[in-house]
């Protein structure tokens, strides 16, 4: 009977706290960072990644498709985001869920007749990896390799409504409110009837087919989710850097969000959450101290921890989760 | 009484071989109905004719007065038929509870209510371990939470595929008592795919023998047993 009561107290840990904890530890980061400049752009660019994991957990982790489209849809909806914002003024308040939605767009034009022909595994990652090089491509064509930089547009020091600031922290907190949003969807869709049929899917779609679920359309759902939130990041990606480049639609970005996915564990949101913060911590580190020597060493280092975690542990670092909540359990009952 | 299923002609050929050819087969609400025959019969192609997981190449499958030839397996299954597999998928991550949830999902929307369902089909079945991940169970587990995975969707007629295979005789003797309360508790119709023939025989009002795709024979299982037609096609002599 104590055993049952410690569940319910780590259960009670693992979900509503959780979300508190998180939402303190992430509030006061700036401060303990002292407000430098650059460890909260940083902290930025981790929060606005760790979102994309998150969302990813949907499509890759739930429903159990491959998909490295992430920087089609963060691209398009920072694209759409910046450029109304350089060329109509458009505040990016309402840029940015233009952008969303047009990702959302998106996925379903790609995600309609894919999931239509049955496109699995290996054939799905190929699929979905091409359109960002195709989006790239298409923006290449139309406007070439310059780059369009906001504050030449908008040369406001401070504007909430333009969303042009002079530091950091205004984006930060507002990632940090996406990345927020985009965890208690996951949490709802994982206790959700969406949630178990996306799992069921994820495990043998025939069974879940023959248990009544219409694969194709719970399918679409879960990529229009993630096209969804990975679109809005992309409107606060554009808003933050504040340049508009066909670089947006970098394929290895797209890599970086499944492989976190995948480290993390397929399914778990804590797994999601510290893989996306970890890993992102750690390629900025890289990068800024060894990015000029060695060009793509981070890659390289996501490519050994992939293997090491393949290797030692299939599930990710959901595994280890599990595995310390089991040796509470047993504490508890002995 | 009209049939609650009817199979008319259905043919699938697979490039130039006939899988299935021509199956007739009716099935009348509240049987237990056994389909048996050698390997490579078509039983297995029959059943996923009539589910919607092949597309039968000329023929028409009639449930309940209506025609759901081609129609995708999940409408199949929300208009009232569920299956079992042959080969089990299981879903190892979930727990049992969890993929019995799944299937009752189908018909109650709320997710306590569902999973209220899926723990009296368990109870059902008689499955114990219920809340361990699906790759902690064995094989004949797998096929017990399937079977409660079929039942969760509230089928009126359930297909069962090979369920007794490779089970011990008293867990067949348990099947056998499971299969009996599905029809007189549950009220299902049930087709039953077997090769257990102690088992085949002992539930089944009625048998229907395939073989290359026909139906040979059909009857009582004590008519079926003396039937020269179907001591030929498993034994291979010529019984005259």
């Amino acid at each position: 009977m104590i055993g049952v009561s410690r569940e319910s107290i780590i259960k009670a840990l693992s979900t509503r706290n959780l979300i508190i904890i998180i939402t303190v530890a992430f509030g006061i980061l700036p401060v303990l960072l002292g407000f430098n400049r650059y460890y909260v752009y940083l902290a930025t660019q981790v929060v606005i990644f760790t979102s994309m994991v998150l969302a990813w957990n949907i499509i890759g982790g739930y429903a159990g498709q491959l998909d490295l489209a992430a920087a089609a849809y963060m691209g398009l909806g920072g694209a759409i985001t910046g450029l109304l914002l350089c060329y109509y003024h458009l505040t990016p308040w309402i840029g940015m869920i233009v952008g969303a939605l047009a990702a959302v767009g998106l996925a379903v034009a790609i995600g309609y007749p894919t999931f239509r022909y049955g496109l699995r595994e290996v054939w799905y990652a190929l699929s979905t990896i091409s359109l960002v090089l195709i989006l790239q491509r298409i923006y290449w064509l139309i406007y070439g390799t310059t780059e369009e930089y906001i504050s030449e547009y908008i040369p406001y020091r401070w504007s909430v409504l333009y969303l042009r600031f002079d530091r950091y922290e205004p984006y930060y907190y507002l990632g940090v409110a996406i990345l927020l949003v985009t965890l208690w969807v996951n949490i709802t869709i994982r206790r959700s009837k969406l949630g178990y049929y996306l799992r069921a899917i994820s495990e043998d779609e025939d069974a879940a087919e023959a248990l009544g679920i219409d694969v194709r359309r719970y399918k679409l759902y879960a990529l229009m989710i993630y096209a969804a939130i990975v679109g809005l990041v992309g409107g606060l990606y554009i808003t933050t850097t504040g340049i508009i480049t066909y670089r947006l639609f970098d394929p290895d970005y797209s890599l970086s969000v499944a492989v976190a996915g995948i480290i993390g564990g397929l399914g778990s949101i804590p797994g999601a959450l510290i893989a996306g913060v970890i890993l992102k911590t750690v390629e900025e580190y890289l990068r800024a101290t060894f990015g000029a020597v060695i060009l793509g060493l981070h890659l390289m280092i996501y490519g050994i921890l992939l293997v090491a975690v393949s290797v030692s542990k299939p599930e990710g670092l959901a595994a280890i989760f599990t595995y310390i909540e089991k040796k509470l359990l047993k504490k508890g009952s002995g | 009484m009209d049939p609650l299923l009817k199979v008319v002609k259905v043919t699938k050929r697979f490039g130039g071989i006939v899988a299935v050819n021509k199956m007739d087969m009716d099935v009348y609400e509240g049987e237990i109905v056994g389909l048996i025959g050698p390997n490579g019969a078509g039983k297995t192609t029959l059943f996923n004719c009539i589910t919607g997981f092949y597309k039968p190449n000329e023929g028409k499958v009639y449930f309940k007065g209506e025609d759901i030839t081609g129609l995708p397996p999940h409408v199949i299954c929300m208009k009232g038929i569920a299956r079992t597999w042959q080969k089990v998928k299981p879903f190892v991550k979930m727990t049992a509870l969890e993929a019995v949830t799944v299937g009752a999902l189908l018909k109650y929307k709320d997710i306590s209510k569902a999973e209220e369902v899926a723990r009296e089909m368990l109870e059902f079945i008689g499955l114990k371990k219920i809340n361990v991940p699906g790759r902690e169970l064995t094989l004949i587990e797998h096929k017990f939470v399937d079977l409660a995975r079929a039942l969760a969707t509230k089928p009126t007629l359930l297909l069962t595929d090979e369920v007794a295979a490779g089970l011990r005789p008293f867990e067949i003797e348990r099947l056998i008592d499971v299969i009996k309360r599905i029809r007189d508790d549950l009220k299902i119709t049930l087709v039953v795919v077997e090769h257990v023939m102690r088992f085949v025989m002992k539930i089944s009002d009625r048998i229907i023998v395939m073989h290359q795709g026909s139906k040979i024979a059909e009857g009582t299982p004590e008519e079926v047993a003396n039937d020269p037609k179907v001591i030929e096609a498993y034994l291979g002599i010529k019984a005259i």
